[in-house]
């Protein structure tokens, strides 16, 4: 005899699927959400929110308190570090074992500037999240045992990483001769100093106690209905201090540049760094959007396989080089910076010839149909970047806690359409009359030095 | 690492608590370990897990009094000798420095046997999905 449920089940099949159908979208359909992020206040507590079509959520608490900000050194490293373990209503496993279940995805990172803690989950567990977030933020248990079993390991080995990589070297010196202190301090610690002589769970515990303060922090939601966002953020951020334990002023001072050379000795590969001074964030003071189309024009990474690129540095980098221009924005300043790698003899040979394209940039010798191509490559590069969800929380994030306006994509990628050639050449002239920062790690022989490129130091 | 004990039982109760002091009093002066210049915690049996984590987890001082006073006790004990009388530890000075950190530890072992033993249940919504399209 044959069962109902046998019977059936191919109709019942395809009654199903006709049902189902209409309610699911393919990956490649457009999304309806923008680019544009709502703000908006809670409690004291800002944040910001767009309903990016999707079925995730990106969820990050964005701190004041990157290396920039911290009153003794390596505080924003353990603080970061800290970030998810036990709190007073729950302990680090059960976090862990936890958001697995709701199988998202949780970490902690920090640049110049932030801290970002940051939650990957699906939409529906957006509750779940901003709580875990808020409890981070205000209940997590500074526990001497815990800074020595689980935090101080992985700042010391961040310290080894760092001691082994080159260019992290000498982008960190780059920025150290740049701006000194505030934006100049390393992301990760370059001496066991730190760490040994300045660090311990009370005083992370304190630093916590200014990061997570309300004027310190913003809330930012990529993917969330911006009504519940706000409900949830109002509901749990309640116990996180309202205003900072104590008032350091350290890097709330306009960072200004200075410029230098710096050159170290080491066996573990070759890198050299060539900074200019150069654009702050669009929500900051100092926006020049044609040094984005400087970097890049100058570029150094080609966008297309097998062929140079039309960049000026994909173009002159020696062989056995890799060459690479970055417009590194922070909220008050920026550092428009070269970074190239490889043998010594073709880094010392590409540091020649990326100070010669500038000088060519400067003087006019490039055609237009370049400056439209690297304003094409910069307005992409812009785009990209805000459709990468993590930088574009960040941003966000940091445009809300200094200036309390979102970073907004489209008004940027609008600034770089609205370059002319003419600003271009000025911006470059103008960044070979101020003081470069050169710094040289690697075989110091064949490395040279600034002079003998021709750059003001 | 904790016995079943009645303390927490009196405790609650504020008269037995009051009646039961005195006699807590003399039974831990003549253990006769305040003598030896020991506190309570430093006899409890440390060869297990839980306690071998809290005795990592002291601070650095806490973890040095401690070998001082045993190593104090041995020397006593082996030449029949008691503390002079000023030197005996007080009963304000007998706290439990350790005990707090093996009742955290054990609770975060049972937490983890927990999580470890776990039954997953769908959430309804999902249960029902699921069901539906047949997998």
């Amino acid at each position: 005899m044959l069962s109902r449920s046998t019977a059936c089940r191919g109709a019942q099949r395809a009654a199903r699927q006709q049902a189902v159908r209409p309610a699911q979208r393919g990956l490649a359909s457009p999304a309806s959400g923008s680019f544009q992020y709502q703000s908006g206040e809670a409690q004291g507590v800002k944040y910001a929110s767009r309903d990016f079509a999707g079925p995730t959520t990106t969820l990050a608490l964005v701190a004041k308190a990157g290396t920039r900000f911290q009153p003794l050194p390596g505080l924003t490293e353990g603080l970061a570090n800290f970030a998810f373990r036990g709190t007073e209503r729950r302990s680090t496993l059960r976090i862990v074992r936890e958001s697995e279940l709701l199988g998202a995805s949780l970490t902690a990172h920090h640049s110049r500037e932030n801290l970002v803690l940051e939650a990957k989950f699906l939409r529906d567990d957006l509750p779940y999240f901003v709580e875990l977030l808020g409890e981070v933020a205000s209940s997590t248990k500074y526990l001497p045992h815990v800074y020595a079993e689980e935090v101080l390991p992985m700042i010391h080995f961040a310290h080894k990483r760092f001691l082994a990589s080159v260019t992290d070297m000498a982008t960190q010196s780059a920025h150290a001769l740049a701006f000194h202190r505030g934006l100049g301090v390393p992301t990760a610690s370059s001496a066991p100093t730190p760490y040994t002589k300045y660090l311990d769970a009370e005083t992370i515990e304190w630093y916590s106690k200014m990061a997570y303060a309300k004027p310190n922090f913003a809330v930012v939601a990529n993917g969330a209905d911006h009504g519940e966002f706000s409900k949830w953020v109002g509901e749990f951020f309640e116990n996180v201090p309202s205003a900072p334990i104590e008032q350091t002023g350290v890097g709330a001072d306009q960072s200004k540049y200075y410029g230098g050379e710096e050159r170290i000795a080491h066996d573990g590969g070759n890198a050299m760094v060539i900074a200019f001074p150069g654009s702050s964030s669009s929500t900051g003071k100092f926006y020049k959007p044609e040094l984005a189309v400087l970097s890049s024009l100058l570029g150094g990474q080609p966008a297309v396989k097998w062929s140079a690129g039309f960049t000026k540095l994909g173009q002159a980098a020696a062989p056995g080089a890799k060459v690479k221009t970055t417009s590194a924005i922070y909220s008050d300043a920026g550092l428009l910076y070269t970074t190239i790698t490889g043998s010594a003899k073709a880094v010392a040979e590409t540091a020649k010839a990326s100070v010669d394209a500038l000088k060519k940039i400067a003087a006019g010798e490039i055609s237009s149909e370049e400056v439209a191509k690297a304003k094409a490559a910069a307005k992409f590069k812009e785009l990209e970047h805000g459709q990468d969800i993590r930088a574009g929380l960040e941003l966000t994030g940091n445009g809300l806690i200094h200036n309390t306006q979102p970073y907004q994509i489209d008004e940027v990628a609008k600034a770089i359409d609205g370059v002319s050639e003419e600003a271009v050449k000025k911006a470059a002239k103008e960044l070979l009359e101020s003081n470069a920062s050169v710094s040289s790690v690697g075989d110091l022989f064949v490395l040279p030095y600034a002079a003998e490129l021709g750059l003001k130091v | 690492m904790s016995a079943p004990s009645l303390a927490p039982f009196i405790k609650k109760r504020p008269w037995l608590s009051r009646w039961m002091k005195p006699l807590s009093e003399y039974y831990c002066h003549a253990a006769g370990y305040r003598q030896l210049g020991l506190r309570a915690d430093d006899l409890l049996p440390e060869e297990n897990d839980v306690v071998q984590t809290a005795l990592k987890r002291l601070r650095p001082q806490e973890a040095y009094d401690r070998v001082f006073r045993l190593r104090r006790a041995v020397q006593l004990s082996m030449s029949h000798q008691l503390l002079p009388k000023e030197e005996w530890v007080k009963p304000e000075e007998d706290v439990p420095y350790l005990q707090v950190m093996i009742t955290d530890i054990e609770a975060e072992m049972a937490e983890r046997e927990d999580l470890e033993s776990m039954i997953i249940q769908k959430r309804q919504k999902n249960a029902a999905q699921s069901a539906q399209s047949g997998h």
